[in-house]
């Protein structure tokens, strides 16, 4: 919830900066790690998930100058400037007419200000959607992980009323096709799997929640990625038929959590 | 790209500008070596389909220059292309040390290392000059 009220806040907050900047004609923020936190209704997820992925090399590569603050990129039609705040990089993309002095002046006093405030009122979804190794030695364990097998039904929905709120994560869409592929399951990391396993003491994830950008959600089992040319990649392997159910396509991005029975 | 690499690498003790071909432009060149004089400038790549000529103040850091160098060019391409921006005239990369100027000037990949208070418009007009 708190992450919805998060990104909720920093979208209005990109929206209205375009309203009084009307030459900003895109712009979104993301973490480090590639997580999308807010963007506006003009630009595809499509096209943020290529700029992530173009930034990403830039990042991968720049230890040799100190890592990143930002990058101003000038074509003969516009501009793209990413920067830093907080932690979080800011892209906007504007016309070539735009006063920068102007967009600046805007994007580098108010969204730092709706950020610290954000941070003030709801500091979790800052540091990361799913929580760091660290701190999951700090939630509630019943059980040791190595019963984790042999957990009754019973005890996994005792313990169910101690767990905090499981994380959410972005996944890129990737077809999973074939003559034997059950229609009604995706395929995720493994290492994912894990981790929420761990996070959701050490129930078996069976079923994911899937939410699209623009609103549709369905249930589905779930099952670690066999092919390890998709591991790693921040991917979700979904079947023809939930792709159409959720009115969604190959290269898309998803919200994706577990599901605890 | 690999190749590239080596080439600069065997060169990294040398002083001059390394391994330049006389295919580059005179003048592109020329402009670099003056560019190179100016305050905070620490460097500079510049590369064509068939020759680099490198030019850094410290040389044990050509490849890593040499590669972000590339990744900004390539992230410029896909930028410009995705957001219609018309004709790429230069990519900056602000790093929390050194700063980069990336652009492409007729087949050549220019990048030219400063550091962060060094005058970016200053070389910019220079390069835009040729």
């Amino acid at each position: 919830m708190d992450n919805e009220v998060y990104s909720f806040a920093l979208k209005n907050a990109l929206n209205e900066i375009q309203n009084i900047c009307p030459d900003i004609k895109n712009s979104f923020m993301f973490k480090e790690n590639g997580e999308i936190i807010a963007g506006d209704e003009n630009t595809p997820k499509k096209v943020v998930v290529r700029v992530l992925d173009s930034f990403n090399g830039i990042l991968e590569k720049a230890d040799a100058i100190g890592g990143v603050e930002g990058v101003t990129l000038e074509g003969s039609k516009g501009r793209v400037n990413i920067s830093c705040m907080n932690n979080l990089y800011l892209v906007t993309v504007t016309s070539i007419k735009a006063d920068m002095n102007y967009v600046n002046t805007v994007t580098h006093v108010l969204i730092p200000t709706i950020l610290r405030l954000l941070e003030k009122i709801h500091p979790p979804p800052l540091k990361s959607n799913t929580p760091p190794l660290e701190n999951e030695t700090e939630i509630p364990v019943a059980e040791e992980p190595e019963e984790q097998e042999e957990t009754p039904v019973e005890e996994t929905l005792e313990t169910k009323t101690l767990l905090p709120e499981l994380p959410v994560n972005q996944l890129i869409v990737e077809n999973l096709g074939g003559l034997l592929v059950p229609s009604d399951t995706v395929r995720i990391d493994n290492e994912l799997l894990s981790q929420w396993e761990e996070f959701s003491e050490d129930t078996k994830i069976e079923k994911v929640e899937l939410e699209t950008f623009g609103g549709k959600t369905t249930q589905c089992k779930v099952k670690p990625i066999k092919d390890s040319k998709y591991e790693g990649k921040g991917i979700i392997r979904t079947p023809e038929k939930i792709q159409l159910n959720l009115e969604i396509k190959k290269g898309e991005l998803v919200r994706v959590k577990p599901v605890v029975d | 790209m690999v190749r590239k690499k080596k080439s600069a690498q065997e060169v990294a003790a040398v002083t001059e500008p390394l391994a330049v071909e006389e295919s580059l432009g005179n003048s592109l060149r020329a402009n670099l070596e003056e560019i190179n004089t100016y305050n905070g400038v620490i460097g500079y790549i510049l590369r064509n389909s068939t020759s680099a000529a490198i030019d850094l103040k410290d040389p044990t850091k050509i490849i890593d220059y040499a590669i972000l160098s590339s990744a900004a060019l390539d992230a410029s391409e896909v930028l410009s292309e995705d957001f219609k921006l018309g004709a790429m005239k230069n990519i900056i990369v602000d790093g929390k040390d050194v700063k980069v100027l990336s652009l492409t000037v007729n087949e050549n990949k220019i990048s030219v290392f400063m550091e962060k208070e060094a005058n970016c418009e200053k070389v910019l007009r220079k390069l835009h000059n040729l």
